[in-house]
């Protein structure tokens, strides 16, 4: 069945499409959810406000845009009042361009053995580098370079301008980038 | 047509908004020219690209507990 017949059921309140679709974006919500709040528990939690503002809302979805954008821009709802319970100042905006390109941060990448993500110290430099980034560009890291999804959608999913994604994309990668060689050169 | 001479800056958030991206212009063909003659852009591009494959692999198992739960709450089951 066709993913519009699916919402078209849904709309009405069919059971069985909604479980059709929650099946569908189950695990792809779960795991934006977790690398944007990076735990658990929390993503598990903002997974399921999604899909309950899904339920809520479905009858007004117009179909302007794809399901998936749809529950994203959701999602991203969440996700960013989960952040806003956090203490304040403990998100860092990346500075400016010369700041974050500056050479002091250059770890010598080629000299990095390859390490897999398996490895417990490696994941724990990736949550702990990204736990910094100030949320708005963790989404915007997270939607088009980690989810794949095109410079467009992610403007769609943010309200953000396609100049304004790419911006905060190069500048997340950089913040990146330095937060990882700091802890590389430790 | 004139262009200021590219730098490494130029060329980084150059490599990082158009990854994957089609470009040919004569912009971009001094910036690939900048970046074949400069061990640091390459350096930064590939740094960037093991950045964004260990958070793309980094990803949580979804369990059918997790499943039933969600199915649960929503009334769903
Ligand atoms: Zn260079």
């Amino acid at each position: 069945m066709s993913e519009e017949n699916l919402i078209a059921r849904a709309k009405t309140g069919d059971k069985e499409a909604l479980r059709e679709l929650v099946k569908k974006y189950e695990k792809t919500l779960y795991s934006f959810a977790f690398k944007i709040c990076r735990n658990r528990d929390k993503a598990e939690n903002i997974m399921q406000e999604t899909f309950l503002s899904m339920l809520k809302s479905l009858k007004g979805f117009d179909g302007n845009s794809k399901l998936s954008t749809w529950l994203y821009r959701i999602s991203v709802n969440h996700c960013l009042m989960e952040a806003r319970k956090q203490k304040k100042g403990i998100f860092v905006e990346p500075g400016d361009d010369d700041e974050l390109f500056s050479d002091k941060y250059a770890a010598d990448w080629s000299n990095i053995p390859h390490k897999s993500v398996e490895n417990q110290e490696l994941k724990d430099i990736l949550d702990r580098s990204i736990a910094k980034l100030a949320p708005e560009y963790r989404i915007v890291f997270t939607l088009r370079d980690v989810q794949q999804l095109s410079t467009e959608e992610t403007a769609g999913i943010t309200g953000l301008s396609v100049p304004a994604v790419k911006s905060r994309l190069h500048r997340a990668r950089a913040f990146l980038r330095n937060e990882i060689s700091k802890e590389f050169q430790k | 047509m004139k262009f200021e001479p590219v730098t490494c800056k130029d060329v980084i958030i150059h490599i990082c908004e158009n990854l994957n991206e089609d470009i040919d212009s004569d912009r971009c063909r001094a910036i690939k020219h900048h970046i074949e003659n400069c061990e640091k852009c390459r350096e930064y591009g590939y740094s960037i690209e093991c950045i964004i494959d260990w958070y793309r692999e980094y990803d949580p198992d979804f369990t059918d507990t997790q499943h039933d739960a969600l199915l649960k709450k929503l009334g769903l089951e």
